[in-house]
């Protein structure tokens, strides 16, 4: 970090040594030989990032960089010319690269202008819903190419026994049920052709891999945004400091919301203050008692709120499910009962929410942060319960009374995210738009609405959710959602700039987005993981339809594969790995054993920094003490001299010299 | 690209490449964007390096700019002459610096000279209660004013002196997750 302490202040700083123009001028040289030499040294990428990152004019850089560029050139065997033409055309190309992503970067235009009118908080709603839409896209595409293509062009088997009428786009089932939106459209046969396209395998080993590769992204971007968020935080930052010095949003531009951010930050200081005070006095044990039971109340309600709306949807469930398995498919209104259930399903996700927010006003937290957390965990528990419960009748109850069951689960789930999208909609226009208006037109307290980020977040990882169970039973989902989430994208945009204002709790964004990827992967993916996981180890597929029919579990299909390529011995390796490692459980303990050990490690590690930087701190603490302590002791000494001084004139000199050099002695000394 | 081409040489963009955080694109697009802030002062051929300065008020006119409440500070640390007069080098190094690429050190060293209003490389007093005045609407009273400014020193100064140095800033930087999002200015 050299560059970045000594360059920038090398004026100040050795002016006040008294050393001349030209010693000046030499140092600066010295520094920038110095620089250029440690620049040489690094990677070719490395170099150009140190260099764009000096904390100097363009000027300078730019005579550092062609500095560096002549010394490099110089150091090479091959000729100058030839060299230079092959880096700067190898520099062309990334570039090129460069800008070729940037036109792939979707709704550019359309992010700017949200962040230049709300700010960056409710800007990373929006980030986080094209982060999902990514999600989506991709798994489309991979289920596209793999397993609707192949099935399409090998077996059109659309023997629909009605024709189209409308309500199937609600229900998913009629026209749509033999089609290659569900499961129960596929068939496993092995296509003839060189070399032989195994449809079970093919179907298993999509929907393994895109959710594997879901994993390992959720899991990247979970520990980089908690690397960039968390780990660094340590000791109180929620004061005025980081609120004056910190959290201006520069990308603000719009001129009311610049007056609004104002305004916010205004009161927040306001409340920092008065927060401050309040520390002072502390609250009575009796007041204390009071609130505490307050809290346990509002957890009692809130989770029997939760389980009450999980029984509700369970028996409701079971019930239907009796009248619903064999029905006429020409019964339209047979169909639309079907939508019952999840209508009901929106329904408590829509009333209930507003319920818990009830309860919270009641009460009451001193700590905004500690609200929304509380908030956000209760609706969490809120959707996880409907979904676990949804998941286990789906589970547990439907595959033994139902011919192609698995076609019946994927159109639930289908009929589950219309249904939510048109919930969503509704909770647009009367949510956030009659809102507004009654707020702006009617009663003038309530104000414009805010724009919640935390609900609003929490449908889309519910959503999300869904889709990602739906995906075995309905490998096309992902449609659905794409196209869900792109119309939801435009709606909220223009819903925001027309009936809503920008949150007025905007601190810690970025935290609360590692929260919601963190949410995004804990209750969510691991639970439609297990969910998948069991769907096909454990349960048997329908014998009438899909690719795995006839099979005891899907994944029979691989055991069949494993010991079809048995035969020819070239690819025996294949079996052994698969016999000898991935079925023993030797193997998985060992591999237990080992993560178990490294994790040990690793948080020996942390615990170590932490000590580190506690003792680093107290460092600097000990050291400004120090430095206070000289100086007053160079005052003292100082007066005493000018005392002094004034008795005798000719140690006048001396005082200036000694004054010249303190100043270059005390750093080494400390 | 062809008559893109003529308003920079290709060693000109590559080393606007080489130091800034912007593509080939952008920075012709940053280009055009400097230009038609006054079409009439820059020349459409830069490849001999003309001395061209645009006063801050035409900077400062920019719809990224324009409201916000620090744009003189920003110009005035952007431009060579420490005045708000931008040539085209200081205005792409100020974009590169606010823009997303940039790393956490180098906008916590532009956002600190921004603050840092009197220049005397550390951020006192009399720094905050201007910073104060800027991020709010007069609404606070003088004894809130200071016990902010106390309270802004209180947890950030590590080494007692009674002001910030760009040591203390960056201190607190690291521990403000949301800064790296918020100093940066879409173009």
């Amino acid at each position: 970090m050299r560059r970045m302490s000594v360059f920038p202040q090398h004026g100040t700083a050795l002016e006040t040594l008294g050393l001349t123009a030209n010693e000046i001028r030499q140092e600066v040289e010295n520094k920038t030989s110095e620089l250029v030499s440690d620049l040489v040294n690094l990677s070719a990428g490395g170099r150009f990032q140190a260099i764009r990152s000096l904390p100097m004019s363009f000027n300078e850089r730019k005579t550092i960089r062609n500095r560096v560029n002549s010394v490099k050139l110089s150091k090479t065997i091959l000729s100058a010319d030839c060299r230079q033409q092959v880096s700067r055309s190898f520099r062309r190309f990334r570039a090129s690269l460069a800008s070729a992503r940037q036109h792939l970067v979707v709704w550019q235009d359309t992010l700017k202008e949200i962040g230049g009118r709300f700010g960056t908080s409710v800007l990373s709603y929006f980030l986080f819903l094209k982060w999902l839409l990514k999600f989506n896209l991709f798994s489309f595409l991979i289920n596209f190419c793999f397993i609707t293509i192949p099935q399409i062009v090998h077996a059109p088997n659309i023997s629909s026994v009605t024709g189209f009428r409308g309500l199937e786009l609600l229900t998913g089932v009629g026209y749509f049920n033999q089609t290659v939106l569900f499961y129960g459209g596929y068939n496993g046969e092995v296509i003839v052709s060189t070399p032989a396209y195994n449809m079970q395998l093919a179907y298993f080993f999509t929907i393994a891999a895109y959710l594997v590769l879901c994993g390992v992204s959720l899991i990247y971007s979970m520990s980089r945004s908690f690397q960039n968020n968390f780990v660094l935080e340590t000791g109180p930052v929620s004061g005025g400091a980081w609120r004056l010095l910190c959290s201006w949003d520069f990308g603000v531009v719009n001129e009311k919301a610049i007056q609004y951010n104002k305004n916010n930050l205004g009161i927040q200081l306001k409340e920092s203050l008065s927060e401050r005070l309040q520390e002072k006095n502390k609250t009575s044990l009796s007041d204390r008692i009071k609130r505490l039971s307050l809290h346990l109340l509002a957890w009692l309600l809130s989770l029997g709120l939760a389980l009450g709306s999980g029984a509700g949807i369970y028996f409701l469930g079971t019930d239907k499910l009796t009248f619903n398995f064999d029905n006429d498919p020409n019964d339209l209104k047979a169909e639309a009962s079907t939508l019952l259930l999840p209508v009901v399903v929106s329904l408590i996700n829509l009333i209930v929410p507003l319920l818990y927010s009830l309860i919270s006003k009641m009460e009451s937290y001193s700590n905004p942060r500690a609200q929304i957390y509380i908030s956000i965990i209760r609706n969490v528990v809120l959707k996880m319960s409907l979904l676990g419960i949804l998941c286990f009748y789906w589970l547990n109850f439907v595959p033994n009374k139902i011919s192609c069951w698995e076609s019946f689960v994927g159109q639930s789930v289908y009929r589950l995210l219309i249904i939510d999208f048109i919930f969503c909609l509704i909770g647009i226009f009367f949510g956030e738009f009659l809102r507004n208006v009654i707020g702006t037109m009617c009663i003038q307290s309530l104000g414009v609405p805010e724009f919640d980020i935390a609900r609003n977040v929490l449908d889309l990882i519910y959503a999300q959710t869904l889709a990602w169970i739906g995906i075995y039973f309905s490998p096309l989902l992902p449609v659905m959602q794409v196209l869900k989430l792109f119309i939801i994208f435009y709606l909220k945009k223009i819903s925001l700039s027309m009936n809503c204002q920008p949150p007025k709790h905007t601190g810690r964004a970025a935290q609360i987005q590692t929260v919601f990827i963190a949410l995004l992967f804990f209750p969510s993916f691991v639970g439609t993981l297990s969910m998948v996981a069991f769907t096909v180890w454990r349960l048997r597929p329908s014998d009438q339809c899909g690719p795995f029919q006839g099979l005891d579990t899907p994944f029979y299909a691989i055991f069949n594969w494993i010991d079809s390529i048995q035969d020819p011995p070239e690819s025996k390796w294949v079996w052994w790995i698969f016999e000898n490692v991935l079925r023993s459980e030797l193997f998985y303990y060992l591999i237990t054993l080992i993560i178990l050990v490294i994790t040990f490690f690793l948080w020996q590690i942390t615990q170590g920094r932490k000590q580190l930087i506690k003792t680093l701190r107290e460092q600097i603490v000990n050291e400004g003490k120090d430095k206070v302590f000289l100086l007053n002791k160079l005052q003292t000494i100082q007066k005493q001299r000018r005392e002094m001084a004034s008795y005798i004139p000719q140690d006048f000199d001396q005082t200036t010299h000694f004054n010249t050099n303190w100043m270059s002695t005390l750093p080494f000394e400390m | 690209m062809g008559n893109k081409q003529t308003i920079f040489t290709s060693q000109q963009l590559d080393a606007y490449q080489d130091c800034t955080y912007f593509t080939r694109k952008e920075i012709l697009r940053l280009f055009h964007r400097y230009r038609d802030l006054a079409p009439q002062l820059v020349p459409l051929d830069y490849t001999a390096g003309p001395d061209v300065r645009l006063p801050y008020e035409l900077i400062g006119s920019m719809p990224e700019l324009k409201d916000n409440p620090f744009r003189q500070r920003i110009a005035e640390v952007f431009s060579e002459d420490g005045e708000g007069n931008m040539t085209l080098d200081d205005f792409l190094d100020m974009f590169s610096v606010l823009s997303e690429m940039a790393p956490r050190d180098l906008k916590a060293y532009y956002a600190f000279k921004i603050y840092d209003f009197n220049n005397d490389d550390f951020i006192c007093r009399s720094d905050l209660e201007k910073t104060l005045n800027r991020l709010t609407r007069n609404e606070l009273t003088e004894d809130e004013v200071r016990m902010v400014c106390e309270k802004v020193i209180d947890e950030a100064d590590l080494d007692n002196d009674g002001r910030l140095s760009l040591e203390d800033f960056q201190h607190m930087i690291v521990r403000a997750p949301d800064f790296l999002s918020t100093f940066h200015i879409r173009i």
